[in-house]
Formats: structure tokens, C-alpha cells, sequence
């Protein structure tokens, strides 16, 4: 798996060079080489805290979940509700440490009891105006950036995590890429021309079917030997996971387009901030993990559990 | 009928790349500098009141709601820390404060410092334009923004007042902000410039009667009348 990782990223110039010859304007030219640039620091850092474990992988998915809950915050206005904002880290931070502890019954339980502390903390300035506003803004930010992203930290937890993991992360990724190339080859009626005007539905469905195969070819000899092996799950988990991840860019393109915004931040050079890249990554978690879940038993449930608390 | 949409008021320096936003004077802080503000500001508060006792005078006549500025005599690196810990705890996290962007935020360290501890703002005594005024008069506008000012421009030496520059009058002339004029009282015994560390001496501060600038048309002439005003309004307090 990493191989195809570390070959994508090498192939990746050819095919801009070939591009070039094929008349591909300097604009985007810029931009491709602007992106694979990005990659090449991005790569690492997913590769990296996977090799290392579980623990290092739990954490950089934390970490990555607040870091994203900065930049919607100050999006949005909502970083000016300090209370709030601790909340929704406390509980990024619990679904992260239950992840760790591998205690399920705790990352369940982060969610029903965060929400009802966020709204009971948006009463605290005794100013009733903007109060949905408040509590909506934090529990929504807490949905995707602890509990969404959360789920890709929980797979940790399995025995399979790190080729099923690179696995996500490859295709997710490779989906938007795609998506994005395809857009721009295959012209024809847009997606959503309010939302993302560059999607086309061609190039939407092009890349999925594309993707998905890939998924399915790939996680074949992961899965081997257990139920999930079927063919029938295979390509029902590569469409959940182009699915899952188109809606997730639609949804952050959607919240740009709301807000007026271009970006949701200026960290990464090429690509705007850390959300612009991994709002696809949003939703795939949970999406996956449940089917996962659902067809062969729980994720790691066969591994120890309450590793820190003890049990 | 669809909803009407929500207002949203992203960071005032949201589209800056973290470099810029130390020394941008439309930073706003986020809750990790918040926090860092609030502990050195709990702690600067606490030790004026039990090492220099710290007396607030007048603190009734603070405005509860809304943007202000306050403005006092300056003489000490403490002035700001006194003029902060008179401010109600609720509406201390608003609080920013006008410094001179040659000392402040002379060196890399100490820029990171100003912007993310103390949530002071840079204005370059050399070759400050009207440009960098407006966007202080900016963040006044609409919203729970406190302004800390030092209108004398620089401590005095002396410890004796000197004459209120008319930079403070751009910021507030043709608006409904209000400027709260304070006087701090021993401060300058406590730590004059050029010493180090502050000698425990008592420090009061007089809190005066906000006064409102919003007759007043923007230019030359009401710049300077209202530096005048506001210097004379501090002296009243001294007496």
C-alpha cells in the first residue's frame, strides 16, 4: 500500500509533463505542480504517525480535528464564544482519549453529553440573541471535527488498521484528485455550479466508479478470509467511501459559499487552509466503520480494551 | 420561503497567513491566546492588588455594553496592567491596547509575545499614517471592542503629564464611542522607566465620566480639540 502511495507521488510529474504536451494551459499547470508540491509534505505527515501506531495515529487524528475546529471557528465567528470553543475541544480531545483508551462506550457517549453541554453553556452571557446560532455553530463543529474525524482515529483500534487506514486516506484523496482532473478533461452540465463550480457530473461520476474500483481491488487482500471478502461488500464499501466523500467537499464548499469565503484558511501553500483538504475525509469514517462494523463485528472489539484507565 | 441567512463575522484577520497576524493590527484573539491573556492577566491583577494595593476608583462609571476607549497618563510599563485589572472580568477578554510597535514588536520573540500575552496592537510611532488609525477606528465600530490608550504617545520621563497627541481624536471624532478618561497615581514611584523591577509602592486609579465625541465632525480641527478635552478631563481627575 505504501508503495502505491510513494509511486503515485513520483508518476504524478510524468503525467503533468504529459499534460503540457497535450496543451494544458500555464494556469493550471501552476496549480497541479502547486498541489503536488503540497502532497509531498502532506504524504508524510498521514504516513508517518501510521507506521509509528496506534497511538501516534490516534493522536494525529486528534490533532487534525482541532486544528480544523480552529480554522471553522474563526470562519464563522464562533472563536469570539470562548466557553463554547473549550467545550467543543474538551470534547474532541474526550473522543480522541476514549479512541486511545479503546472504550467504546465512552466515544458514545462524548456526543450526548458535549451537545447538551453546549447548549447549556451558550445560555452563560445571558444574551438570548444569536443563541441557535451559538449552539449550532459549536455542535455542528463538534459533529464533523470530533465525532466525524474521530472514527478514522477509532480504527486504530483494529487489528488491520494500517493498510485499511492508508487504504481510506489514499482513495479519499485520490477521489478529489480525480474529480478534479476529470472536471477539467470532461466538460458537460455542472454538479452543483452554486456549491463547487468546477464539479462536473461526468467528472463526479467518472472519478467515483474509478475510485471505488480501486478501493475494492485494493482492500480485496486486506479483507481476505473474513466476510467482508464478498465482492458484494468490497464494492458497497468503495461506494459508501466516494460517496461519503464527495458529499463531504460538497458539504465544506457549501460553508465556504455561505460564509463568502474563498478558503477556509492560508496554511497549506496551493491549497488554502487544512479543511479545504480534508473535508472529504469528514464523513468517510463513520460511513465505513459502521458497514465495518455491521458485517463482521465491531472494530476493536477482539483488541484489549480500557488500555489506559485499566480494566 | 426559505430562511433568511445568519450573520457571520469571520476573524478580522482571517485571510492573513499566521506570520502576518502577530503584527496585524485587525488580529483577533483566538481561545488559545485568550487563555494565555487571561492567566498572565490574572496574575498581573492579583499581584497589583495584593503587592501594590491596588485602589479603583469610579468603576460604576464604566460603559456596561458596547465599544469604548480609555485613555490615562502614562508613565509605567504598569499603566496597562492597572488600567486592565479596573476592568469588570467579563469584558477584560475584549480589551486590547495601542502600543508602540518599535518596542513592542521590535524582534520576532517579542512581537510573539505582545500579540498572543498581552493582545496589544503594533502602531509605528515612525512613519504612522492615518492608514493604520483607521483600522483601530475599525474595530471600534459595532462591537464590544475596548481600546486602550496612552494619548501622551510615549512614558513620560518625568513623571508629570505631558501634552495628548490628536491621533486619539481620529479614532473617535463623528462616532458614538465613548472615551472614559482615567488617572493613574503611582505608578511612575512604583516602576519609572528604565528600572526593572517595580518598587512596592501603593497605586490608584481614577475613573472619570465617559465622554462622547459623536457631535464632533471628522477633521484637523476636532482632532485637536478633542485631545484637548480629553487631556483636560484627565487633569480634573488628578486633582
Amino acid at each position: 500500500m505504501l508503495i502505491v502511495v510513494v509511486a503515485i507521488l513520483a508518476v504524478a510529474p510524468l503525467v503533468f509533463l504529459l499534460l503540457k504536451r497535450s496543451g494544458a494551459s500555464d494556469l493550471w499547470m501552476a496549480e497541479l505542480w502547486a498541489r503536488w508540491k503540497s502532497w509531498l509534505i502532506m504524504a508524510p505527515l498521514f504516513v508517518v504517525p501510521l507506521l509509528l501506531g496506534r497511538v501516534a495515529t490516534i493522536t494525529a487524528v486528534t490533532l487534525l480535528g482541532l486544528a480544523c475546529f480552529y480554522e471553522f471557528s474563526r470562519a464563522t465567528g464562533l472563536f469570539r464564544d470562548r466557553l463554547l470553543c473549550w467545550i467543543v475541544l474538551l470534547g474532541i480531545g474526550l473522543i480522541g482519549f476514549a479512541a486511545l483508551d479503546n472504550d467504546y462506550g465512552l466515544f458514545v457517549a462524548v456526543g450526548p453529553l458535549i451537545i447538551p453541554m453546549i447548549a447549556l453553556a451558550a445560555l452563560q452571557p445571558d444574551r438570548p440573541a444569536g443563541y441557535l446560532q451559538r449552539v449550532a455553530l459549536a455542535a455542528l463543529a463538534f459533529l464533523f471535527f470530533g465525532v466525524g474525524l474521530g472514527h478514522l482515529g477509532y480504527f486504530a483500534n483494529d487489528r488491520l488498521y494500517q493498510p485499511l487506514l492508508l487504504l481510506i486516506l489514499l482513495c479519499t484523496e485520490l477521489n478529489d484528485v480525480a474529480a478534479y482532473v476529470f472536471g477539467k478533461i470532461f466538460k458537460g452540465p455542472k454538479m452543483a455550479p452554486n456549491t463547487s463550480p468546477n464539479k462536473t457530473v461526468s467528472g463526479a461520476v467518472l472519478s467515483m466508479l474509478t475510485v471505488a474500483t480501486l478501493f475494492a481491488v485494493l482492500a480485496a487482500p486486506i479483507f481476505a478470509g473474513s466476510a467482508l471478502s464478498h465482492p458484494f461488500h468490497l464494492a458497497v464499501m468503495g461506494l459508501l467511501l466516494v460517496i461519503t466523500a464527495q458529499f463531504g467537499d460538497l458539504v465544506i464548499s457549501s460553508v465556504k459559499r455561505d460564509l463568502g469565503l474563498k478558503d477556509m484558511g492560508s496554511i497549506i501553500p496551493g491549497h488554502g487552509g487544512l479543511l479545504d483538504r480534508f473535508d472529504s475525509l469528514l464523513f468517510v469514517g463513520p460511513a465505513l466503520f459502521h458497514y465495518i462494523g455491521y458485517i463482521q463485528g465491531g472494530i476493536g472489539l477482539d483488541m484489549p480494551v480500557n488500555l489506559i484507565r485499566g480494566g | 420561503m426559505p430562511q433568511d441567512p445568519w450573520q457571520y463575522r469571520p476573524a478580522g484577520d482571517f485571510d492573513l497567513p499566521p506570520s502576518q497576524r502577530t503584527r496585524s493590527t485587525r488580529r483577533e484573539a483566538g481561545f488559545f491566546s485568550g487563555l494565555m491573556q487571561m492567566s498572565v492577566l490574572g496574575m498581573a491583577s492579583t499581584w497589583l492588588r495584593v503587592a501594590h494595593r491596588l485602589q479603583v476608583d469610579g468603576v460604576e462609571r464604566l460603559p456596561k455594553t458596547g465599544a469604548f476607549v480609555i485613555i490615562a497618563n502614562h508613565s509605567s510599563h504598569l499603566d496597562l496592567f492597572v488600567l486592565l485589572a479596573s476592568l469588570p472580568w467579563r469584558r477584560r477578554g475584549c480589551a486590547t491596547a495601542v502600543s508602540a510597535g518599535d518596542t513592542f514588536f521590535s524582534g520576532p520573540v517579542r512581537a510573539w509575545a505582545s500579540a498572543h500575552m498581552l493582545n496589544v496592537l503594533p502602531l509605528w510611532r515612525r512613519g504612522a499614517t492615518g492608514g493604520a488609525l483607521s483600522d483601530f477606528r475599525a474595530r471600534l465600530c459595532g462591537r464590544e471592542e475596548i481600546l486602550v490608550i496612552f494619548p501622551e504617545g510615549t512614558r513620560s520621563r518625568t513623571g508629570a503629564m505631558a501634552g495628548f497627541k490628536p491621533g486619539l481624536g481620529r479614532l473617535v471624532a463623528g462616532t458614538s464611542v465613548p472615551v472614559v478618561p482615567c488617572f493613574i497615581e503611582g505608578a511612575h514611584a512604583a516602576l519609572p522607566p528604565g528600572k526593572r523591577l517595580p518598587a512596592l509602592r501603593p497605586l490608584r486609579v481614577k475613573i472619570g465620566v465617559a465622554i462622547d465625541f459623536a457631535h464632533c465632525e471628522d477633521g484637523k480641527t476636532a482632532w485637536l480639540e478633542i485631545a484637548a478635552t480629553c487631556e483636560n478631563a484627565v487633569r480634573q481627575l488628578m486633582k
